[in-house]
């Protein structure tokens, strides 16, 4: 069981968290101020700190400095409002581990916490397969149902991806950022259109779907 | 916009009414002393001219009556005693003279000689010829100036039958009249220095008078009538030129301010979309008990929105950064075939679709951020990929300038662009009317932030198109001068 502490003094924000990691499958402890929320960070075991930089009495900057100085390596991952370089860097030098900035998609909050977790005692996903979906990564090829798909690289590399993260909804910023190092949103309908690509041939001739669309957000690979 | 800027070194001197008035004083005053000293100075040398030449002659005419008519002493008598003449013949002076022999003793005087000059001392008598140097000048006890001149008679075979001749001429009128131009001239001086001040103010202030209305007119300028202009054809030349500077910061500010407005216009109706497709939806699908499936659509439908509009606000939010300049540029050297080629590969599933073939050709090594030219170049082909229908074609040509410099020209065969779209393209939320109708879900940021990009690069986008010919942007990137 993983637990997750929310140091986060907007209500809104603290509250729709706390429900959607609940609902993911972490426990979720909550704090709305930065004492408050050292406190608890520094007396309880938790995997992952999900940390706001303005805070009341104690900002994140200053929370994050008090549990590093105290030795506590829970990875700390920063939300904020504001993407100035400077609060990047700031954050990342004093130990952060990641960082997002608001709004941001939630999909995209619950991948990030999911790769710290990872990150932390390293765990290689080795699923190679998904239903009779099987996928070789070292000789890039893929077949379902026997059958071998004739996918191009970037369609290989995206249902990797997919399987790989197998039940985790993936944005299209993610999706660009894996499968072709664009780091930056785009508005293109690039993601869209690759995805459909890749459908065609994983998904439309067979009768079972495996890969589905999460409107405004992006798109996950379930098994049935 | 750096309006932060920098303001001039505010040092207070004197105004320049004050400097120009203080000047003015100064010249005129100048002017006026040196003509009224070069008619005081040839007034007093004319008088002393007249003074001497009168002295000099009487010594010259004793000694020619002395010399040559001795026996004769009525006429030395006349001309000593000058009283007996009748007071014609424009003599002006009066004189004293008196003739005595060697041992001092008065042979002839003025009559009233001893009276009017009681104490007096004359100069050594003079042998020779005489001239002004042998004068000297006294002052009687009655307060009255006198000029004196002391000379020997002509030499005589034995000097025994030699004589003085002494003169003494009162000058104390001369005197006076030259006193009373003295203090005429000085109150002249006075008077003349506070016209000269005063009317070097008035002066002053009306040549000033342009710069006053010209602050005015400036003045008169508010934000709400940013059109109007100053006009350099209606000042004085020294001031046109002020004025036309003054009017070409007018024209830059007014289009600044204009794109501001326009943006802040654009930025109220590109959120209004969204927000009236919330609130509509919202609105109707709580006015009556649904399904579950319909409250999810209507949650979806709502997320699509709102990913637009932080979409909108993530790109906004960079362009304002960029132009704060407070975003750090993480420059390294780029391979720009091999990053085109990863943009392309991006791209392609969507070129593909499309059957629009993408060719770019060149090498060249660029110095500059990697995410931010990816960025830029594939907003840039997006955006052609947009436009070009189907079957056409993009073309990318790189080339390299020197030094890390590189201009990056993509051609496509799309519809091309209106000239007085042209100018406008790389503004915020600019959307040419056909973007509008076809591609309504666009926000109009890309090329925006394809400019901010290359503004923070240090180089500038540009767009070139003949309408029904297809488009090419041009990314300019300057030679680096920094880094290796």
């Amino acid at each position: 069981m993983m637990r997750i502490l929310i140091i986060e003094d907007e209500k809104k924000t603290a509250s729709f968290l706390h429900k959607g990691l609940t609902e993911s499958g972490f426990v979720v402890e909550r704090s709305g101020n930065g004492e408050d929320g050292l406190f608890l960070a520094s007396t309880e075991q938790f995997d992952v700190i999900i940390l706001d930089i303005m805070l009341p009495r104690l900002d994140g900057w200053s929370v994050l400095e008090a549990l590093r100085y105290r030795h506590i390596e829970t990875p700390v991952l920063f939300l904020t409002a504001c993407d100035l370089v400077d609060d990047r860097v700031k954050g990342l030098e004093l130990g952060a581990d990641d960082y997002l900035v608001k709004p941001f998609a939630f999909a995209e909050l619950l991948a990030r916490v999911r790769t710290l977790l990872r990150r932390n005692p390293e765990r290689q996903l080795s699923i190679t397969h998904i239903e009779d979906l099987k996928i070789d990564p070292v000789r890039h090829r893929a077949e379902r149902g026997g059958k071998r798909l004739n996918l191009r690289p970037k369609e290989f590399a995206l249902l990797l991806l997919f399987v790989r993260r197998a039940g985790e909804v993936l944005t299209r910023t993610l999706i660009a950022e894996q499968v072709w190092d664009m780091n930056f949103d785009s508005d293109t309908n690039v993601v869209d259109v690759t995805v459909r690509r890749l459908r065609s041939k994983v998904d439309d001739p067979f009768e079972k779907k495996l890969i589905r669309t999460i409107r405004g957000v992006g798109y996950v690979m379930e098994e049935g | 916009m750096g309006l932060e800027g920098t303001r001039l070194p505010t040092v207070r001197h004197w105004s320049i009414t004050t400097r120009l008035t203080f000047l003015y004083g100064i010249y005129a005053f100048a002017l006026l002393a040196l003509a009224s000293n070069i008619v005081y100075w040839s007034m007093l040398s004319n008088i002393q001219t007249v003074e001497w030449k009168f002295l000099t002659n009487k010594v010259f005419i004793f000694r020619t009556i002395l010399a040559e008519h001795a026996a004769d002493s009525g006429t030395l008598k006349q001309e000593v005693e000058w009283e007996k003449i009748p007071p014609h013949s424009g003599q002006y002076y009066a004189y004293y003279s008196r003739i005595s022999d060697l041992s001092k003793k008065v042979i002839l005087q003025t009559p009233g000689f001893d009276e009017a000059l009681t104490n007096v001392v004359f100069p050594q008598p003079v042998r020779g010829d005489v001239d002004e140097s042998s004068i000297e000048r006294w002052k009687s006890v009655e307060g009255k100036s006198y000029l004196l001149i002391s000379a020997w008679s002509k030499e005589s075979k034995n000097r025994a039958t030699d004589k003085t001749i002494d003169v003494a001429l009162d000058v104390t009128q001369e005197d006076i009249l030259v006193d009373q131009y003295e203090r005429q001239m000085a109150v002249v001086l006075i008077i003349g220095l506070m016209l000269a001040v005063s009317l070097g103010y008035v002066v002053a202030r009306r040549g000033m008078r342009p710069l006053t209305e010209i602050a005015q007119a400036a003045e008169h300028i508010t934000a709400s009538q940013l059109h109007e202009r100053i006009d350099p054809e209606r000042w004085p030349k020294e001031l046109a030129l002020l004025a036309g500077a003054f009017d070409r910061m007018l024209d830059r500010l007014e289009e600044s301010f204009t794109r501001l407005s326009r943006f802040s216009a654009d930025l109220a109706h590109e959120i209004r979309t969204p927000i009236n497709n919330l609130m509509g939806e919202a609105e109707v699908t709580l006015s009556k008990p649904r399904t579950t499936e319909e409250y999810r659509q209507t949650l979806e439908s709502s997320l699509e929105e709102f990913q637009r509009l932080s979409h909108m606000i993530k790109s906004l939010l960079f362009i304002a950064r960029a132009e704060e300049s407070t975003k750090v540029v993480k420059r390294t050297w780029l391979s720009v075939h091999k990053e085109l080629e990863s943009v392309r590969d991006f791209h392609s599933a969507v070129a593909e679709e499309k059957g629009i073939s993408l060719r770019c050709e060149c090498e060249a090594r660029l110095w500059a951020d990697q995410t931010l030219f990816r960025l830029a170049v594939s907003n840039l082909l997006a955006n052609a990929l947009q436009y070009t229908p189907s079957g056409g074609r993009i073309v990318v040509v790189v080339t390299q300038t020197a030094k890390g410099g590189v201009v990056i020209n993509m051609s496509d065969s799309g519809c091309g662009i209106e000239p007085e779209d042209m100018k406008r393209v790389f503004d915020r939320f600019y959307r040419t009317r056909n973007a509008r109708s076809d591609y309504p879900m666009g926000a109009g940021l890309g090329l925006a932030i394809v400019k901010s990009i290359m503004k923070m690069h240090g180089g500038k986008a540009s767009v070139f198109s003949v309408p029904g010919h297809g488009t090419t942007f041009t990314l300019h990137f300057p030679p680096c001068s920094e880094g290796p």
